[in-house]
């Protein structure tokens, strides 16, 4: 019930935004920001292109408001936004390798030490290289089947919405994320 | 007994009870087979333990500044002039794939349609036997074109 509830309040801050509320707008995002930013990281495994891209997202949000209709689900117009976006920076092979990806790691580590309140160097190192075989599993998956992933397991999208998202059919989604499981799962079943 | 992997509909149910997708009374169901079958068991507990590995991987936080560089972004795009915002909904509209994806798609399968016409063209000099036309529902070739390209291997990069 409170799931159906937020999603008719975002079709009901959307359209506000459509009359001119820019409050709304700021709710919206509030709301979707990371959600929308942490899908296009996980997708792209860099900050700052995911950040870059995000906005991009909102952009595209807002300026179309004029002719907003809430056929769909908001998050399902959101992720569809999104993952063309992503489809298509990850198509265009602008991916930038070496430090960037240390970076990231890096900040990654930060986060886990602040959560893990100080783990030894041993489990910092351990961590790390876990962490690096679940970025790399992930990244070998084809993109659809990435993006199938992401949207499945992280942001808990109905079969439906991701099917309108990647614009094939739930069934083809199915078989998607089948294939993307049995394989991550071969990957990764040492790690468990 | 029957067990569920050995069907690609099965093996999606086992999915779905994975990541609760299912109403009680299904759940109920799968949790009584899964006390008898082994290999179903086993996939389900590869399941678990393959997203308690994804659960481990937690993004960064988002910029502070996020909300302000995208605004700015905002402000400078209301200022241009109109012709060049039309422009640019014109090259990047909000949704491509809703525009394009099914005007692409119908178009594809009407190509099909003419190359069977052309292939094998209505006889006019013999009449035969009286035969019923299928119609053709061009949204659902237009979708199965659509699966076919989706599930076609894709270069990983």
């Amino acid at each position: 019930m409170e799931a159906i509830a937020a999603l008719e309040r975002d079709a009901e801050l959307m359209l506000r935004v459509r009359a001119g509320d820019d409050t709304s707008f700021a709710l919206l995002l509030e709301r979707h920001r990371a959600p929308v930013v942490h899908f296009l990281y996980r997708m792209v495994q860099n900050q700052p292109v995911s950040e870059e891209l995000a906005q991009e997202v909102f952009l595209r949000v807002y300026r179309s408001r004029a002719s907003y209709e809430p056929t769909a689900k908001f998050t399902t117009w959101l992720f569809r936004i999104a993952t063309h976006l992503a489809l298509n920076w990850i198509r265009d092979g602008r991916k930038e390798k070496g430090q960037e990806s240390l970076n990231e790691e890096l900040l990654d580590g930060i986060a886990r030490q602040v959560a893990d309140r100080q783990p030894t160097v041993e489990q910092e190192m351990l961590y790390a290289v876990k962490l690096r075989e679940v970025r790399h599993a992930i990244e070998a998956l084809p993109a659809k089947q990435r993006a199938a992933v992401m949207m499945h397991k992280y942001e808990e999208l109905e079969y439906a919405q991701i099917a309108r998202a990647l614009g094939c059919s739930e069934s083809a989604v199915k078989s998607l994320l089948f294939r993307a499981y049995e394989t991550l799962r071969a990957r990764l079943a040492h790690m468990a | 007994m029957f067990c569920m992997m050995q069907s690609k509909r099965g093996a999606e149910i086992l999915m779905d009870y994975r990541a609760r997708h299912l109403d009680p009374a299904s759940r109920a169901e799968i949790e009584r087979h899964l006390e008898n079958c082994n290999e179903c068991r086993r996939v389900v507990e590869a399941q678990r333990e393959l997203w308690e590995t994804l659960d481990r991987w937690s993004p960064p936080e988002v910029s502070e500044n996020f909300d302000t560089r995208l605004y700015a972004r905002i402000a400078r795009e209301e200022a241009e002039p109109a012709w060049q915002r039309w422009a640019r909904r014109l090259l990047h509209p909000a949704a491509p794939l809703a525009l394009w994806k099914p005007v692409a798609s119908v178009a594809a399968a009407c190509a099909v349609l003419a190359v069977a016409l052309t292939v094998h063209p209505p006889d006019h000099k013999t009449p035969g036997p009286q035969v019923h036309a299928e119609s053709v529902d061009i949204e659902k070739v237009a979708k199965t074109l659509d699966d076919l390209d989706f599930l076609a291997p894709q270069n990983p990069m």
